[in-house]
């Protein structure tokens, strides 16, 4: 039996007609552990994320979410995880109040604890005096933060968070960093996809570079840095994607099949 | 199980209050089939002395039917719309992560269509009393009458939903409503059937909304021995086993 709660193993993902999108990715992650996956545009890490959550299926491998696989435990999965998109899925015919409500409803959580939540929630992402206005009025900042309270409302062991930063100001990025902290300490198992450096070497015990659908190295910061022979984390991401950052490549992602437009 | 209605129960509910937001957006479907009655009834009442046309019926109560139908079917075609909505801006997602048994979201849809349907239809029943239309088969007429536009009106909406499922592109699924117009045209709803082009005849013989039309024009101006009731509740009855069959296989696809 595996002490790991995320364990990956040989996944792949190849989509029509022969875009391979993951190559025979393996990992695990601890429970408690701040784990970041890095790597440049393109490189397969939202499509590994979405096959982490079962949004998208797997061409192969094998996926164990706190010992449970989804062929059989699906719901089990869904109730131990929570996932902050990296496009911001808001019902924007909904006040956050009622769309906190609601996931607390899905999420089968008694009316004491939604009513906790929700107000604790609000709190945490400082939206409590915008809580009854329409989501569509929100800014770009309080919908990440809202996005951000939502994964969290039926308290996950694991939290899926796939480029969470994207389009913030300092400010804003700064404060869910705090959070992301405050959570990690009180137990909770943070899975970041990014590829702010920074965001990484400041938030993650451990981070896996992927590039070109795999897993081009893997370690702490400091293991990192010195197998690399790199000053900083950006050094190591250059030697081993030989991208620039923020380099656009073909965006694998395109073949999502709920990404179309 | 028990989850399985809770969970439907919620996103109905998350569902009918789209309904209404913004309420704008309710004037549409209801402001065509009111401004086609009111025009229609007053510009061709003299359509009513034309050989052929039912005898002792003026050509107000005629379309009064239409227009309680056009109300549903022009409604009918949202929940598509707010479907391919949550799809493209990936709220989609997060009920496909949740603990829920997911055919609880296309039911949530099917019962807000039910909902809007008979909000649109009460609101154009009230203009039709207060423009004197009486209903000839009482009020257990107009439960059976709502029954079959509720049918109806899931139905249709199923078209939408598939085309969402299907495309996942919301301007196509938006277009979609054009098809209304051939659907509603090409059948009774304008004048009697012996009145028809023969051409024209024999599409409207074909197109299923006739027979919805001629079920509920029965509810209002006949009584409970016209078989146009039994034919209409059976084509609605099918065309509702039909499409949601086939968008459950649409959603289900989806999900792979």
């Amino acid at each position: 039996m595996s002490t790991n709660i995320i364990e990956v193993s040989d996944l792949r993902k190849t989509y029509p007609p022969d875009i391979e999108a993951v190559r025979g990715v393996s990992f695990s992650v601890a429970p408690g552990e701040f784990f970041g996956f890095l790597g440049p545009n393109g490189a397969g890490k939202t499509t590994t994320i979405n096959m982490m959550v079962n949004l998208v299926k797997p061409t192969s491998g094998h996926i164990a979410i706190d010992g449970f696989e989804f062929k059989r435990d699906s719901n089990e999965i869904y109730k131990r995880v929570g996932f902050a998109m990296q496009e911001i899925g808001l019902d924007e015919t909904s006040t956050a109040r009622e769309m906190l409500e609601l996931h607390g409803r899905l999420y089968h959580l008694p009316s004491a604890r939604i009513k906790s939540q929700v107000e604790k929630l609000l709190k945490l992402v400082e939206l409590e005096k915008v809580a009854d206005r329409f989501t569509a009025t929100y800014s770009g900042g309080m919908r990440r933060r809202f996005d951000l309270a939502l994964s969290l409302m039926h308290e996950p062991k694991i939290l899926f968070l796939d480029e969470p930063t994207q389009g913030l100001d300092p400010h804003a990025r700064q404060l869910i960093w705090n959070h992301l902290r405050e959570l990690n300490q009180a137990g909770m198992t943070i899975f970041l996809t990014t590829h702010f450096m920074e965001e990484a070497e400041a938030l993650c015990n451990r981070l896996a570079i992927m590039d070109k659908g795999q897993i081009v190295t893997e370690g702490t910061v400091d293991k990192l840095l010195n197998k690399h022979e790199a000053k900083n984390l950006e050094e190591v991401f250059l030697k081993t994607t030989g991208s620039n950052l923020g380099e656009e490549e073909v965006n694998l992602n395109a073949a999502d099949p709920y990404a179309r437009r | 199980m028990s989850t399985f209605f809770s969970d439907w129960y919620y996103l109905s509910i998350r569902s009918i209050k789209q309904i209404w937001r913004p309420l704008l957006a309710l004037i549409p479907s209801l402001f065509i089939p009111i401004f086609f009655f009111l025009v229609n009834s007053a510009s061709l009442n003299a359509f009513s002395k034309v050989p052929g046309f039912p005898p002792d019926i003026t050509y107000r109560d005629f379309i009064a039917p239409t227009a309680l139908f056009t109300a549903v079917f022009f409604s009918a075609g949202n929940a598509g719309i707010e479907l391919v909505q949550d799809i493209s801006n990936g709220y989609f997602k997060k009920l496909m992560i949740m603990p829920i048994n997911r055919l609880t979201i296309i039911l949530g849809r099917l019962t807000e269509v039910a909902v809007q349907a008979v909000m649109q239809g009460a609101i154009v029943l009230v203009l039709l009393l207060i423009v004197g239309v009486r209903f000839q088969t009482g009020v257990l007429g107009l439960v059976a009458l709502f029954a079959m536009l509720i049918l109806f009106a899931m139905a249709w909406s199923c078209v939408s939903m598939i085309s969402a499922l299907r495309t996942q592109n919301a301007r196509l699924v938006q277009s979609m409503f054009v098809i209304v117009f051939p659907f509603l045209y090409l059948t009774t709803s304008q004048a009697p059937m012996q009145l028809l082009p023969p051409t024209f005849r024999l599409i409207a013989t074909y197109n299923p909304v006739t027979y919805i039309i001629e079920g509920v024009r029965a509810l209002v101006l006949s009584n409970w021995s016209n078989p146009a009731i039994w034919q209409g509740f059976a084509v609605a009855g099918v065309l509702f086993g039909v499409m949601v069959s086939l968008t459950v296989g649409s959603f289900q696809k989806a999900l792979k």
